[in-house]
């Protein structure tokens, strides 16, 4: 009792340390606002106006034909270029895709031999490359089949009807939106709790705590309180307002579950915050320790690309490190699966347990780093 | 004591000349009409309490501080002026307040030197010579490879004068130089001064100090009180003119409407009531090899003033941490009211109150928010704790600064706010390390009034450590500590018949004495510091110089801190193999299964097409579609092949059955990834039951990275991140952590222009990071086998002006913010997210949507990344590279010229 009494009295004081701070509730306005804005809305991975050029050394009715047929939404209207143009171009990293259509195409397909068509793919643009040279593929297919046959039908044995389930357009906003938000929560969770630890020492305050009847396990439970609720309620109020009202994802009718996960996600990313802070002297090393620590988190989440791109090894290993996986299996499963308490269960322990012995070896190392 | 020296004869301009002048901070006067002329060539004293506006005014006069309103004239130049300040610099030296706050910790005394020689411009022979005979001269040439941050501190204010010193200025300006420094360090201190007077006859000094007895050999002063001046003039006009016999009194009666406090009278102790309040035995503590604390022991019986006393880091405070707790002694015991103290005591906890050396309240609390916070946490009665919070504001005189911030008071009502907090909870004792440090007289009898109180009404005991005799002199019994051991303990009175001595200081000093070797300075050389001459270097080449010397610092300071440079050099080493490794947009082994509700061959050949490839992993089949949503609902499914009953009779008749292929879209790159997959395993199908495409043949190249490998692609991106995120964030930190310890005073004093203090730190990051640049690309080429078809000198080039342009990002930032901790965390926000969003790292620029593209391209992450990408995959050259070169150049001119705009030269 009185230790919880203890607890939530720092925990108060830690929440009025973070509010006196200016230039950090300006910088998580800022990063819960205008950047999850822009990030959800400007970066996707979807393949949507994708840039094209076109080669035509062939100037045939044809050829016009297969400019024209590359349009919004899957590419952007396609730019006609030289050859030597295109292959600057290229080298800029102006197109990812360049159609290149040879002299007497049409000439040549009417004379039944077989000419062939070159689609050069920029393959450094790895996101967008294979995809986009599949879906150009198919679509000149489908294109040439209709010119060869153009009162016939497909001429596919099958009809194949695609079914995206939970996203049936596959708009990456609803899944970069949600992703840029777990980013959000890493980064901002990790500097805060590590922070407030580490200020606390710089500023000669942790001496008086320590000579306080408060128990190490009080202090350190307040900064991930206070944190973790700062963190907790910014990213509901931006998942409602900016990316529910603001871009237009349905995200709202799990909220409740999806709260509890992302609360139990801040804690365990909170710990982690601190158990970092108990390895550096200063703030010059925990920043210099903590930046790894968010890229890796952020881009190994499986949020960035798919965990099962991953060496197996690897998947695992970062499972054991790093909650950033479980929180986006997690989010996947509530926001758009309409997954239940039951099947997430597994994951939330996870991040708990992560939390847990993050937090059992800041408080073995508490006494030792800070009063030492 | 020491010869006063008469001011030199012969006409000579003011050392400053003060009209009208008013400073205020938000609002608040701190100075209010100032209008006084500071006489040349004698020592100057500011005299007065706590908050009357000396330190501004001092900082004023040196032009380290923005002049706001009136008029000041320093050796007769203006000090609005710009130019004119940048032209008397290397005359004056300032030494701000705080004891060794201007020094760099781990900076050795000769590196110290050096660095101020060098920011003067001075060449290694005269640096050389100069450092020599002020070592010799302050009796620290014995210790000259110790770092600043381990010297006692009487040595560190040496060491801190020397560096003031070390330019022969005409006008030394000290900001209480002597405040929490032990009497024989301060008398030592003060004879350095006058020998520096002897040899240097025209210098004037200008000093504020707390201490009366100093200000009392001073030749002329300037008493102060709430931002004005009350009065000045010699010591004895002052004390004739208030009509006191000492200066402590006249300034007291100077004080315009301040009640006389009533005199502190010592009341003799209680009749003891026998019991042991603390019992320390052998007590012993070491830090590494380090003994700083050896064999103490000591009774204090409850009720108890005891008095604890010694130079500097002679552990004192390492003691008393011992007593209330927060350290463990490595032999020995204490113990309170005849329980063994331990550190994980709650129960003892609550009968001691602590007041450490340094403030140690929570700044972004209010005094009254401060105070029920520890009610709370002590847990006094509910119904107790607002009325108690009231009573020891009322009783503490805080009750006018309630709501006020604790950084906004003057020292010595910070100091009754510390004791009010230790006092809250009614302990039984109290431990006060140094509380009346820096306090002005007046505050600290106050101070005393209340110990007293506490002691005699209370019966509290209390344990508290001093430089001030005169509080020792009020003390029941006293303890003479030096280098962790006791030397005496017992009633000041006692000690001083012991000694045969006529005051408490002298025993003090003849006791330590005894102890430490003498004195090294030779006293019997009066004129022990000739002028050393002016140096004549060229401007452009001083300039150089004072550069060379910011980077020389820096690079010493980072290689003192082995762990800094470590995490700077392997963590983007470890990243790189990370996410080399970890990022990949191969989509294999996508999770597939089929409902086939048809069973006949033709339905398991088309379900065949699609297990037959890697990229789709089979799992056992659909048993309806049910278990397709709670299988994919899991996400242990990504793509589902759906074939429905009479597909084969169907296809047979050619009616072009229909299937469903269904794909989990919670995460669109796979689904579409899935798809393209899908679409190629359908058109192989159907080119197997012979139905062509038109007989055109599509042929796929890929460009630049024709196997296709994630790697080839990703590692010359990641570098752009890498060296984006860890230069920045290294550079961040440099500018705001001298903001922090004080340390960007030495800029502000001194002739260092902003781009040399900038640029000079800059060059050990850049130099760092480029190193890692070139173990990125090794990693890359070695690890990954990432082919390179370009110029190699171009990405080096290029290479080395983007990490100009991200150590300057974290300048530019540094510059701005004012704590470590908001530089980091400004530094990490702002540039993670356009440069792992929009700079090419997964998305190709090109196709960003517009305004995401102008957020990459305001960032140097974008253009850099088209340079690596290109030599390393595309054959880029110098030619190719020249325009991103062109941009990236931009990027560090702008960086350096905002942080340059951001910094100020002086405060405000």
């Amino acid at each position: 009792m009185r230790s919880l009494l203890n607890t939530l009295r720092l925990t108060l004081k830690e929440l009025s340390a973070i509010r006196r701070d200016r230039v950090m509730v300006v910088l998580i306005i800022y990063v819960f606002t205008a950047a999850t804005w822009l990030v959800s809305n400007a970066a996707s991975t979807e393949i949507r106006d994708l840039a094209v050029a076109v080669v035509d050394e062939d100037r045939s009715p044809l050829s016009h034909r297969l400019t024209d047929a590359i349009r919004p939404p899957l590419f952007a209207e396609p730019e006609v270029l030289s050859p030597a143009e295109a292959a600057r171009a290229q080298d800029e990293g102006r197109y990812v895709l360049v159609l290149s259509i040879p002299p007497g195409f049409e000439r040549d397909l009417r004379a039944g031999q077989a000419p062939a068509l070159m689609v050069l793919v920029d393959a450094t643009a790895m996101a967008q490359a294979g995809n986009g040279a599949a879906f150009l593929q198919r679509l000149l297919a489908d294109e040439l089949q209709r010119y060869a046959d153009p009162g016939g039908g497909a001429s596919d044995p099958v009809d194949v009807v695609f079914r995206n389930r939970f996203n049936p357009n596959l708009t990456a906003t609803w899944f970069t939106s949600v992703m840029q938000l777990m980013n959000n929560v890493t980064i901002l969770t990790l500097i805060l709790s590590g922070a407030a630890m580490i200020r606390e020492r710089e500023q000669g305050t942790i001496e008086h705590v320590l000579v306080m009847p408060v128990r190490p396990h009080e202090i350190v439970l307040s900064k991930i309180l206070a944190t973790g609720l700062v963190i907790l309620l910014a990213s509901i109020s931006s998942l409602v307002a900016v990316i529910h009202w603001g871009l237009g994802v349905p995200v709202t009718d799990s909220l409740g579950l999806y709260a509890l996960g992302a609360a139990v996600y801040a804690i365990s990313v909170g710990s982690i915050g601190l158990l970092l802070a108990t390895f550096t002297r200063n703030m010059g090393q925990f920043g210099l320790l903590v930046i790894p620590v968010i890229i890796v988190m952020l881009l190994l989440s499986g949020g960035m690309t798919p965990m099962e791109s991953m060496p197996a090894w690897m998947q695992v290993a970062v499972g054991i490190v790093s909650p950033a996986p479980h929180f986006v299996a997690f989010a996947q499963s509530v926001l758009y699966r309409d997954a239940g308490l039951a099947l997430v269960t597994g994951e939330l322990l996870r991040m708990a347990a992560m939390a847990g012995v993050a937090l059992a070896v800041v408080l073995a190392r508490f006494r030792k780093v800070l009063a030492g | 004591m020491a010869p006063v020296f008469p001011p030199p004869s012969g006409p000579q301009r003011a050392a400053a000349e003060i009209a009208g002048l008013t400073h205020r901070y938000g609002g608040k006067a701190a100075l209010d009409g100032i209008e006084l002329t500071v006489p040349p060539g004698c020592m100057a004293g500011l005299i007065g309490p706590d908050g009357v506006g000396k330190s501004t005014l001092l900082g004023l006069i040196a032009g380290v501080r923005r002049l706001q309103e009136g008029r000041v004239s320093t050796l007769g130049r203006d000090m609005a002026d710009p130019a004119a300040r940048r032209e008397i610099a290397p005359r004056l030296a300032y030494m701000p307040q705080g004891l060794g706050r201007n020094l760099y910790p781990t900076l050795s005394v000769r590196e110290t030197l050096d660095f101020f020689g060098r920011l003067f411009g001075q060449g290694a022979a005269d640096r050389a010579r100069r450092i020599d005979m002020l070592l010799e001269a302050t009796g620290l040439a014995p210790f000259p490879d110790r770092p600043a941050g381990k010297l006692s501190g009487g040595m560190k204010q040496k060491l801190s004068l020397c560096s003031a010193l070390i330019h022969d200025p005409e006008l030394l300006i000290l900001d209480e130089p002597t405040t929490g420094v032990d009497p024989l360090s301060r008398r030592q201190f003060w004879d350095l001064i006058d020998r520096v007077r002897a040899g240097m006859p025209g210098m004037s000094v200008l000093v504020a100090t707390a201490y009366m007895e100093e200000a009392d050999r001073f030749d002329w002063l300037a008493a102060m009180d709430a931002g004005r001046v009350i009065a000045s003039g010699s010591p004895a006009e002052l004390k004739a003119r208030a009509g006191a016999a000492t200066l402590e009194e006249a300034f007291v009666r100077l004080l315009p409407d301040r009640p006389a406090a009533p005199p502190l009278v010592i009341r003799p102790q209680n009749a003891s009531r026998g019991r042991t309040a603390i019992e320390a035995r052998h007590l012993t503590r070491r830090f590494g090899d380090f003994t700083a604390v050896d064999d103490v022991s000591f009774t204090i019986p409850e009720g108890e003033i005891f008095g604890f006393l010694g130079s500097n880091g002679c552990g004192k405070s390492t003691t008393m941490k011992m007593l209330t707790g927060l350290l463990d002694p490595s032999e020995g015991e204490a113990e309170l009211f005849g329980q063994p103290l331990r550190a994980s005591d709650i129960e003892s906890r609550m009968r001691i109150g602590y007041m450490s050396q340094g403030f140690s309240l929570y700044s972004e609390l209010t005094v009254r928010q401060n105070l029920a916070l520890h009610a709370d946490l002590y847990h006094l009665p509910r119904d107790r704790r607002q009325a108690r919070v009231d009573e020891v504001l009322d009783e503490f005189d805080l009750a006018p600064l309630a709501d006020r911030m604790p950084w906004d008071l003057p020292l010595g009502q910070r100091q009754r706010l510390q004791l009010a907090v230790a006092v809250l909870h009614d302990p039984q004792v109290l431990i006060l390390d140094e509380p009346t440090s820096g306090v002005d007289p007046v505050a600290r009898d106050g101070f005393w009034h209340k110990l007293l109180s506490l002691s005699r009404d209370k019966g509290v005991t209390i344990f508290v450590s001093t430089h001030f005799m005169n509080e020792a002199e009020r003390c029941d019994r006293i303890s003479l500590m030096h280098a962790g051991r006791v030397l005496e303990v017992g009633a000041p009175a006692e000690i001083v018949a012991r000694h045969g001595a006529d005051s408490l200081e002298s025993a003090f000093i003849s006791c330590l004495e005894a102890e430490l070797p003498p004195d090294p300075a030779p006293a019997a050389e009066p004129a022990a510091l000739p002028v050393a001459g002016a140096s004549g270097t060229a401007p452009r080449l001083a300039g150089m110089t004072r550069l060379w010397a910011q980077c020389w610092r820096e690079t010493l300071e980072l290689t003192r801190d082995p762990i800094r440079v470590f995490f700077a050099l392997a963590g983007p080493v470890i990243l790189l193999l990370t996410m080399g490794y970890g990022i990949s947009f191969d989509v294999d082994r996508l999770s597939f299964a089929v409902h086939d509700q048809d069973r006949t061959p033709d339905s398991r050949a088309l379900a065949d097409q699609f297990t037959a490839i890697r990229q789709f992993a089979e799992t056992p089949p659909l048993t309806g579609i049910a278990d397709l949503r709670a299988r994919m609902g899991r996400g242990d499914l990504a793509v589902a092949l759906d074939i429905p009953d009479g597909f084969g009779r169907d296809l047979t008749r050619g009616d072009r059955p229909e299937v469903s292929v269904w794909i989990d879209g919670a995460m669109p790159f796979r689904a579409e990834t899935a798809r393209s997959y899908a679409l190629g395993v359908l058109s192989d199908y159907a080119a197997a039951s012979g139905a062509g495409q038109a007989g055109v043949n599509i042929e796929t190249r890929f460009l630049f990275n024709q196997s296709f490998k994630s790697a080839h692609a990703m590692v010359p991106s990641m570098m752009m991140v890498i060296l984006m995120l860890i230069p920045s964030i290294m550079s961040a930190i440099s500018v705001v952590r001298e903001k922090e310890t004080g340390t960007i005073a030495n800029f502000r004093a001194t002739p260092v222009a902003r781009a040399e203090f900038l640029l000079g730190k800059q060059l050990p990051y850049l130099a760092i990071a480029w190193v890692s640049f070139w173990m990125l690309f090794a990693v890359g080429r070695g690890v990954f086998g990432v082919p390179f078809t370009g110029s190699l000198g171009a990405l080096a080039a290029v290479s080395f002006l983007y990490v100009f342009a991200t150590t300057g990002f974290g300048q530019l930032i540094s510059s701005f913010t004012r704590s470590q901790v908001a530089a980091v965390f400004a530094t990490a926000v702002l540039a993670i997210i356009p440069t792992v969003n929009f700079s090419g790292l997964i998305l190709p620029v090109s196709s960003l949507d517009p305004m995401g593209r102008a957020v990459g391209q305001g960032f140097p992450s974008a253009w850099y990344q088209q340079v690596t990408s290109g030599t390393f995959l595309k054959g880029f050259g110098w030619a190719e590279v020249a325009p991103s070169a062109a941009v990236l150049a931009a990027f560090c001119l702008a960086y350096v010229a905002l942080a340059i705009l951001g910094l100020r030269k002086q405060e405000a």
